[in-house]
């Protein structure tokens, strides 16, 4: 199935592009669509992961709601995925 | 207000004003309408209305019976004309300025340097309703003065004694040997930041005393010394009032998926990664 991820600021500079579209496997989770994403963009994964994970600096949003770092949440067709640096507006 | 550009793109003066009168009169039946033209012949001296300015003066109003009137004078920007209109229009139409800001209809086969909303040969192939539609689609443009305007015609001003506003702009510099920002240029989360916005505006107006709360912030590039985000609240008294203005701006800044580049003489990075 088609997810759709959206990348801003530094982000999307870093993968050249604002919206990605992956395909991942029905039930797929979060993070898997995350590693789908990462896995032809190096530039992107090295400012995203650390040893442990996330980049503390980065959040995960599922249809607008921030997931706290939790991947394992289960996705559905159609869902919108964003990847954020720190917000920074005013 | 909603702001529509119209350019002359090869067809002609006469099927420009054509066009023109056409979207005129749709964006009349949804509001008020002003229009600003741009003409580089127009020069201190020529093109006057009936009397001309007083001699001397930088500024002349001619007023006639039921509040009509004609004006001329010098010193005035495009930004500042449809700053001036923002407050008490609906829609502005602004005719030959090819780097607005705003989307534009073109008429003739001649391509514009930003976004547009139709290419049209003439009126007959113009569709002005949905030209209108579109341009209520764009992000308005906002000013503290329209804002302002906006929350004292609330239907519970009579309860309200305190308007209190925060107004962000452009800092050039934040120490003697900073080097000068020229400007920032803000991305915005579309549908997921207005989402945000507007539940944090709902949150602030549910409180005792508030009656009305408007939050704006611009977005693209913003200029050194221009306004970039303002805060609007309507209260029955000043407490409540500095209160909500000063949580609308926190809560804005920190949870609205906004993101600044700064432009210095230098140089340009990310906000976030300069903490």
């Amino acid at each position: 199935m088609h997810v759709e991820w959206k990348l801003f600021a530094d982000l999307a500079e870093h993968a050249d592009d604002r919206t990605v579209a992956v395909e991942v496997a029905s039930g797929a989770t979060v993070g898997e669509a995350l590693e789908e994403l990462l896995s032809d963009r190096p530039a992107l994964a090295d400012r995203v992961r650390t040893d442990g994970g996330l980049a503390g600096d980065v959040s995960v949003l599922k249809n607008g709601a921030d997931l706290g770092g939790d991947l394992d949440d289960e996705l559905e067709s159609g869902d919108e995925l964003a990847l954020l640096p720190p917000v920074s507006g005013g | 207000m909603h702001v529509l550009g119209i350019l002359d793109g090869g067809a002609g003066e006469e099927t420009v004003e054509r066009c023109l009168d056409r979207l005129v009169s749709e964006l009349g039946g949804r509001g008020r309408v002003g229009v600003v033209r741009y003409d580089a012949t127009i020069a201190d001296g020529l093109h006057m209305p009936e009397t001309g300015p007083a001699a001397g003066s930088d500024v002349t109003y001619e007023l006639g019976a039921d509040g009509d009137w004609l004006a001329s004078g010098t010193g005035l920007s495009i930004d500042e004309a449809l700053d001036s209109l923002a407050p008490d229009c609906a829609y502005a139409v602004v005719v030959g300025v090819p780097s607005l800001a705003e989307p534009a209809v073109v008429v003739g086969d001649a391509d514009a340097e930003g976004e547009t909303i139709a290419a049209v040969s003439g009126p007959g192939e113009l569709d002005p309703a949905a030209v209108a539609d579109a341009i209520e689609r764009h992000e308005p443009r906002e000013t503290l003065e329209s804002l302002v305007r906006e929350v004292k015609g609330s239907p519970r001003a009579e309860r309200a004694g305190a308007i209190a506003t925060f107004t962000g702009r452009v800092r050039a510099k934040d120490a003697p040997d900073d080097a000068r920002t020229e400007a920032l240029e803000f991305e915005k989360y579309d549908g997921v930041a207005d989402r945000r916005l507007h539940a944090i505006r709902e949150e602030l107006e549910a409180r005792e005393g508030v009656y009305e709360v408007r939050l704006h912030h611009r977005t693209g590039v913003v200029r050194d010394g221009e306004d970039i985000v303002f805060v609007v609240v309507l209260a029955g008294h000043r407490e409540e009032a500095f209160a909500t203005v000063e949580d609308g701006i926190n809560r804005l800044k920190s949870e609205v998926p906004l993101f600044k580049k700064e432009i210095t003489v230098d140089d340009e990075f990310w906000v976030h990664d300069r903490p």
